[in-house]
């Protein structure tokens, strides 16, 4: 079983709670009096028996833990966890993805029943908003809660066009946000998240994608809408470095997990509760201009990079796509779909260096977006949901391209 | 010594892979440390120069290196003569290089298997030189094998014919001759000095301390000498071994060993113990068959050495391989397959070495890239672990110029600069000239040139690892070989779970066509493998395949793909789920019920190697009755339906395991997993019970207990004999359970050496002639020649007969069973006549006196169990007061008549096979085909004449599927086993009262099969020795019959059950001989034609 880093004052605590019913996990640095505030509000939410085997772990570090040390009070217990000192440089999620390893191996140390992690915000830590996750591991019998947040139509446009279709199309699991910062685990899935990332090795950078995990470990996930939505965590990040992260680790764990997803054959809904009614609205109008000057250049000066990877007949493609004029600049779902897949091949074969790899993806998405943008813009917010599914569609159609490419990744192709 | 007080088990050291079982998925890359890399320029390669070339290696895709001997050594056999076990040469580095190599290899994923030379070192060893200064008799002169004559062992045969001219050398230092299987440099170590063993494990213990993933045990079938023995697989020789494994499993987990014993498969079966020897064994004769099938464009070479290949232990794996280091050995091969090769694939005699052809693989198929990429794709999808041969990746070549197997130890060509890329050292400096041809020349062919090139082989064959790596089903499945008429295809199955793959391999230059029954799979997508194709759904009709010249193809068989938006069934590991643990009832109802109905048991079956419908398609298998055993367990009966047949019921005792006891099993018998069960509190898995040592006392208490379970719809009841408190000595408490590893139809569970439970899987209502037979002769017969029937326990249900779930029986001691030990002694009777040529006059003289100056233990053994037989024929035709089903009955003339048709028509349908089939006989058979075609009238002929029997024939019970595999050899008598008759016939026709003298003519095929089984076994060892060997075989056989005949009539002198007048018992016999010789060339010409030779000369020496 993976240990976390814990001071000896908090070995001696946990100690003397395990087992625990329940164990929140706090995945970032926590202001000490909306903590407080927040936990007060939660005691009076919950029920007696609810709070009396409940944990909250929030990242230990000077000050701040000595802060929330002094506060303590009430049934709930409060308790830090340590995590390995981050590289300053480090982008948020893979920050994030640490402090949630780190939850995960507390958690299993605690012999927590059950474990919600949630975001720094804590937006999250309301009686209302937990019992959601609680409800759906203890009563449905779920292993992994992820949630699904309101969004506006131009929202999440990386998560919509990559990270949730591919998800869907490799693993079979139609969830909305694969890279959750907030999730429930029954006590099995906290297992497997812990052990599973004790034992292989991974650099710092790598994220956690517990969605996968459950689907390879044949677990059963269910969706809860919520009504948080948590800051934009890319603002002010180059987009490349982003897509380089975050897509770069879905390509990492298409490798580790290949013999599979080969294997899965078409996707299943995933069980959501929750209000619906709220969870899409319309957005700040985008200008597509820019998108497809970026994808322009890219045409321009990539050709070369893009030529390594992609086959002719995409490359002609883009070609035509290039030359139209832009208020019907429009890339289709497959076209798409399977530039994403030569790219996730080209990043297993290391054809080029993987940095530059996905810095050749960059343009190629913005154009995407472009195009989206511009085929949504007069439509509504469900309008825009359904053309998401649409492209979640065509990427499981194309599944077999993938699978074909990546067993036979002979160059000489159409 | 209370238990508190046991010192603590000490943990085991874990190996760099973390499952036990990694070896099975592997791909082993087998490399000489100083052919791949030289690092410092001195000619030769390096532990430092291997290092550089990890990223290569990996890249590839390979999984764990197997390095030839690096350790300190004369070198006068390329190593194999160890001259220090616990260092590195100095040519190749230091020990830290090596313990360098083993970190950047395990950090890079890849396990490491090192060579344990224990069969002999180098003269230079100091254990040697110590040994030949020591008096004689002192533990250092006995590390090694030392003899005042040179006669001792004279009947083990000399390996290294080509240099070597006895396997004894004269010492002058010690004053006397020293044994050595291999050349006179390497003296044979001494395995009955226990310091011996000791030394070898300390060698062992060192390097799988330092981290080391497995050992491969070289040359391990010789490494105890008897004499009158050929010194080959001795039994003192699997004391070793199980000593080495138990000293290995003690310490170290995920750790293996692979024994190198160049022996047909049956004689390679033991080396794999119970799963308690070795993990892995090469596959020798496979390999030569492989290149025979291809060059001959015919299957068969390949599905005729696969049928001879037994079923080993579930934890072992063969090890495959298309070439290797040394020459490609033609032992296991018979004379006319050796020639034939030796003209196929080595026109130039300097392509010759030993008894084998020292070539690369790409030169053997005249560097044809489709014939080398169809047999790297036969490699990949049979069932084994592949290893690959450094350099044949990239197609290397060979230089027939150089001396011993030289030729294929060339440097590895990494590029097309000086010495190929591998040293720098002066061209001259080299420990070996790089291949320099204009066509297999580093210039032409290397690493650098391949990797820049899409189409190279390099990358072909770094894709195919890559695809193999993703289906477990090619590691780890069960291999089925699919009939078609077109035999220069070989199409086959693979199956693991629910994962199955369909090959086909086109052995011809031109495409073909082939026609396969799929119909188990009826509704099925087969799907390319290679570029995700999908092919037209199979049905019941025969599917229809074209395969490209030298064409492979493989096909994932998937279900249909659901429709769009439909859910997609839940067909990853469903879980059972119930309220609490051992809730039984909730198991088998609900929901539950039909998921077990449905697949998983389905599942669970068709992966069973006792279920024995497995061509067939389970529609669904349902749990009709059960009863609880103990807390955890219980016994079912399983009703199986079936597309296409009759629905058939199986005895499946299943288990719930939770906590460690599920981990153990999913780690060391993940094949009894039924399927992960889950409660509120805990997790755990459905077992097949058969695995727990409770389940299995708690049966054998039911029996001696006389217990009684209560099931749903039933009664399960324990039987025992009155034999029972002798057999088990009151001291139950003694014999630990465990269970046999040599399972087929049935499970068998040993009670230490006492006692073996079988467990009957399939189950037929009414009574199972086994039990029947062999509880009738414990009871009410003196015949004490069976193994002891202890008891049984019944199951008996609403309307039906009772039948038997399992049987008892007393173990008994004995030399193996009789066909085993029937070979040997034909294996020393062959060396015995070696030197004799038969005359003229020896032919005028009876058989038993010739024969007897050669092997007189035989005669007297065919004499005794010719008597047994009588005696066993007697006991079951008891005198009129015996009930029913054991009375003998006169068989009237209309009976005589109608068995005379049956068997006539028998063979009338054998003969139109003979006739469909004469065109493609081998020329050893094909004048015999013809001539037996000829005389077709007198066979059919010779059936009706049963009619004109003039005495009275009984009928009785008999053993009904009688040969020499059904006896044992016990302390210088016979045991006879298993009554079951034979398992393909119904119940009924197995209980059929028979004329005895059926049981016979079995028995008499079976010697003349013994006979030129052994005879074949002895000539791959002296090809020469064929023609003149062959005379003494058909005299052995005369010999051996009349002895047994002799024996059986003396025995049975006076009874009823055979004919009283010689005429007619001889016509009796005749006909029955003459209708197993035709059963068995039915079954020859079906399955391994070049068999059909045997039969043929029966049916042709029956009708002189």
């Amino acid at each position: 079983m993976p240990k976390s880093d814990t001071a000896e004052e908090t070995k001696v605590e946990i100690q003397e709670a395990a087992p625990v019913d329940l164990l929140i996990g706090i995945s970032s640095a926590v202001n000490p009096g909306e903590l407080q505030q927040h936990v007060k509000g939660l005691e009076s939410g919950f029920q007696h028996a609810e709070v009396s085997g409940t944990v909250i772990a929030y990242p230990g570090s000077g000050i701040e833990e000595a802060a929330v040390r002094d506060m303590q009070a009430g049934s709930t217990r409060l308790m830090p966890y340590s995590m390995a000192a981050s590289d300053p440089t480090s982008l948020p999620w893979v920050v994030s993805a640490a402090a949630q390893r780190a939850i995960c191996a507390l958690a299993l140390e605690l012999k927590a029943k059950s474990c919600v992690v949630i975001h720094g915000d804590v937006g999250m830590l309301s009686s209302e908003r937990l019992r959601l996750f609680t409800q759906a591991l203890q009563e449905k019998q779920c292993d992994l809660v992820v949630p699904v947040y309101p969004s506006k139509k131009f929202d999440g446009l990386l998560n919509h066009s990559i990270l949730a279709p591919l998800t869907r199309a490799l693993y079979g699991q139609r969830v909305r946000y694969p890279l959750a910062q907030d999730f429930g685990c029954s006590s099995r899935m906290t297992q497997q998240l812990g052990e599973n990332h004790s034992v292989r090795e991974h650099s710092d950078s790598t994220l956690l994608w517990p969605v996968t995990q459950a689907a390879v470990s044949n677990y059963q996930t269910c969706q809860v809408n919520v009504d948080v939505q948590h800051a934009v965590q890319t603002e002010g990040l180059e987009l490349s470095a982003v897509l380089a992260s975050l897509v770069g680790s879905v390509f990492a764990e298409m490798e580790r997990y290949a013999p599979f997803w080969q294997r899965v054959r078409n996707s299943q809904p995933v069980a959501l509760s929750g209000n619906i009614a709220q969870q899409v609205s319309d957005g700040e109008t985008v200008d597509a201009k820019p998108l497809i000057d970026s994808f322009l250049l890219g045409s321009r000066n990539l050709q070369e990079v893009w030529a390594l990877v992609l086959p002719p007949v995409t490359l002609l493609e883009l070609k035509k796509l290039a030359r139209c004029a832009p208020e019907s600049f429009r890339m289709p779902d497959e076209l798409w779909s399977r530039i994403v897949y030569d790219f996730a091949l080209a990043y297993r074969l290391r054809t080029i260096n993987r940095g530059h790899l996905m810095g050749a993806l960059t343009p190629l998405y913005l154009g995407w977006v472009a195009s989206y943008v511009q085929e949504v813009a007069a439509r509504s917010p469900m309008a825009a949901e359904q053309r998401f599914e649409q492209l979640a569609k065509a990427y499981e159609e194309s599944k077999p391209y993938l699978v074909s490419r990546w067993r036979w990744p002979d160059r000489f192709n159409p | 010594m209370n238990s508190h007080m046991a010192p603590p088990k000490q943990s085991k050291s874990a190996g760099s892979a973390t499952d036990p079982l990694w070896y099975k998925d592997a791909i082993i890359y087998e490399l000489h440390v100083r052919a791949f890399s030289d690092s410092n320029n001195d000619g030769i390669g390096d532990f430092p120069g291997l290092i550089q070339k990890l990223d290569y290696l990996q890249d590839l895709g390979v999984t764990c290196l197997w390095l030839l001997p690096f350790f300190p050594s004369p070198l006068r056999d390329d190593g194999y003569d160890i001259a220090d076990y616990m260092t590195v040469h100095p040519n190749y580095g230091t020990l830290a290089d090596f313990k360098a190599f083993l970190d950047a290899a395990h950090q890079r994923g890849l396990q490491v298997m090192i060579e344990l030379v224990i069969n002999h070192s180098s003269d230079q060893h100091p254990w040697f030189q110590r040994a030949r200064h020591a008096a004689p008799g002192s533990p250092e002169r006995d590390f090694y094998v030392w003899s005042d004559s040179d006669q001792k062992y004279k009947d083990a045969r000399i390996i290294f014919t080509d240099t070597e001219k006895s396997n004894w050398t004269w010492d002058p230092v010690a004053q006397a001759y020293f044994w050595h299987r291999f050349f006179s440099h390497q003296p044979d170590l001494n395995y009955d000095n226990p310091q011996v063993l000791e030394e070898v494990l300390t060698v062992l213990r060192y390097w799988l301390d330092m981290g080391v993933d497995a050992l491969r045990l070289d040359a391990i079938p010789y490494i105890v000498e008897r004499d009158g023995t050929n010194c080959e697989n001795l039994p003192e020789t699997h004391v070793v071994i199980k000593k080495i494994r138990a000293a290995m499993d003690d310490s170290y987990s995920n750790r293996v060993i692979l024994a190198e014993a160049n022996q047909w498969p049956t004689d390679v079966r033991p080396y794999f113990g119970d799963g308690d020897e070795c993990h892995m064994a090469f596959h020798f004769p496979l390999m030569p068959r492989i290149y025979m099938a291809l060059r001959q464009e015919d299957r068969l070479p390949i599905t005729e050495i696969m049928a001879q290949t037994p079923e080993i232990p579930e934890n072992c794996q063969w090890g495959l391989f298309l070439r290797n280091h040394d020459e490609l050995t033609l032992e296991m091969v018979t004379d006319d397959e050796r020639d034939y090769m030796y003209l196929a694939y080595s026109a130039d005699p300097r392509m010759r070495i030993n008894i084998g052809i020292r070539r690369r693989l790409a030169p053997l198929v005249d560097n044809n890239r489709r014939r080398i990429e169809l047999l790297n794709s036969i490699l990949f999808s049979f069932p084994g672990t592949p290893i690959l041969y450094y350099g044949d990746e990239i197609g290397m070549g060979d230089n027939i110029y150089l001396g011993d197997r030289n030729g294929v130890r060339t440097p590895m060509q990494w590029t097309a600069d000086r010495n190929a890329g591998f040293s720098r050292a002066n061209p001259a400096q080299l420990y070996s000239p790089v291949v320099m041809d204009p066509v297999w020349g580093y210039q032409a062919i290397n690493v650098e040139a391949q990797q820049s090139d899409p189409s190279s082989l390099l990358n072909w064959m770094r894709n195919m690892i890559a695809l193999r790596k993703l289906f477990q089903v090619f590691g780890r499945g069960a291999l089925k070989f699919l009939p078609s008429a077109n035999r220069k295809v070989l199409a086959y199955v693979r199956q693991n779970g629910n994962e199955q793959v369909l090959c086909l391999a086109n052995l011809s230059r031109f495409a073909q066509p082939v026609q396969l029954d799929l119909s188990e799979f009826d509704g099925m997508v087969p799907v390319e493998m290679l570029g995700y194709v999908e092919f037209p759904s199979i049905a019941k009709q025969p599917y229809p395949l074209t395969v490209g010249p030298y064409g492979f193809l493989w096909l994932e068989i998937q279900p249909a793909p659901p429709t769009w938006d439909e859910p997609v069934p839940e067909n990853r590991t469903t879980v059972l789920e119930t309220a609490r643990e051992g809730e039984w009832e909730a198991l088998f109802t609900g929901a539950n019920g039909d998921v077990l109905k449905s697949s998983i048991l389905p599942e669970f079956l068709q992966r069973q190697r006792w279920f024995g419908s497995k061509s067939r398609q389970i529609v669904s298998a349902t749990v009709t009755d059960w009863c609880p055993l103990d807390e955890e367990s219980v016994l079912t009966i399983v009703n199986v339906e079936l597309n296409g047949a009759n629905p058939e019921n199986y005895f499946v005792p299943l288990t719930m395991l939770y906590g460690d006891a599920a981990q153990q099993v999913k780690e060391a018998n993940a094949n009894a997993i039924v399927a992960p069960i889950r409660s509120v509190k805990s997790e755990g898995l459905l077992c097949d019970a058969l695995i727990r040592e409770n389940v299995s006392q708690a049966l054998l208490s039911l029996i001696s207990q006389k217990g009684t379970l209560s099931s749903k719809g039933g009664i399960i009841r324990g039987v025992p004999s009155s034999l029972l408190p002798e057999l088990t000595h009151d001291e139950k408490s003694d014999m630990p359970a465990r269970r046999s590893s040599a399972e087929q139809s049935n499970t068998s569970i040993l009670f230490g050496d006492r006692l073996i439970m079988k467990c009957f899987r399939k189950q037929e209502f009414g009574p199972n002639p086994d039990t029947e037979i062999a509880r009738f002769l414990t009871e009410h017969t003196n015949f004490t020649n069976i193994a002891p029937f202890g008891g049984s326990i019944e199951y008996s249900t609403n309307g039906q007969s009772p039948t038997t779930l399992a049987m008892l029986q007393g173990l008994v001691t004995n030399e193996g069973d009789g066909w085993q030990w029937t070979l040997e002694e034909l294996g020393r009777y062959f060396e015995s006549c070696a030197h004799t040529v038969l005359g003229e006059e020896d032919q005028k003289k009876p058989a038993g006196i010739i024969v007897g100056n050669h092997t007189c233990i035989y005669l007297e053994a065919a004499s005794t169990l010719g008597r047994r037989t009588a005696e066993m024929h007697l006991a079951l035709a008891p005198s009129d007061r015996a009930k029913d089903d054991f009375r003998p009955e006169v068989l009237h003339p209309d009976e005589l008549r109608q068995l005379s048709e049956e068997l006539a028509d028998h063979a009338t349908r054998t003969m139109e096979a003979l006739k469909a089939n004469l065109s493609r006989l081998q020329d050893n058979a094909v004048e015999m085909g013809g001539l037996v075609m000829s005389k077709r009238r007198d066979i059919v002929g010779r059936f009706r004449r049963l009619t004109d029997v003039k005495t009275r024939l009984v009928r009785s019970r008999v053993h009904g599927d009688y040969h020499l595999g059904q006896v044992l050899r016990s302390k210088a008598d016979f045991v006879i086993l298993d009554f079951e008759g034979e398992p393909a016939r119904t119940l009924a026709e197995r209980r059929q009262k028979q004329l005895p003298l059926k049981d016979v003519a079995g028995m008499l095929r079976s010697f003349q099969y013994a006979a030129f089984s052994g005879l074949a076994k002895h000539t791959t060892r002296r090809p020469e020795d064929h023609q003149q060997m062959e005379p003494w075989a058909r005299l052995w056989v005369e010999a051996v019959s009349q002895e047994f005949l002799r024996a059986y009539r003396e025995s049975a002198v006076g009874s009823s059950i055979v004919p009283s007048s010689d005429t007619d018992f001889q016509l009796v016999l005749d006909v029955y001989v003459l209708d197993k010789a035709l059963y068995e060339l039915g079954y020859e010409l079906n399955n391994r034609p070049d068999w059909v030779h045997i039969p043929l000369a029966g049916i042709l020496s029956l009708l002189s």
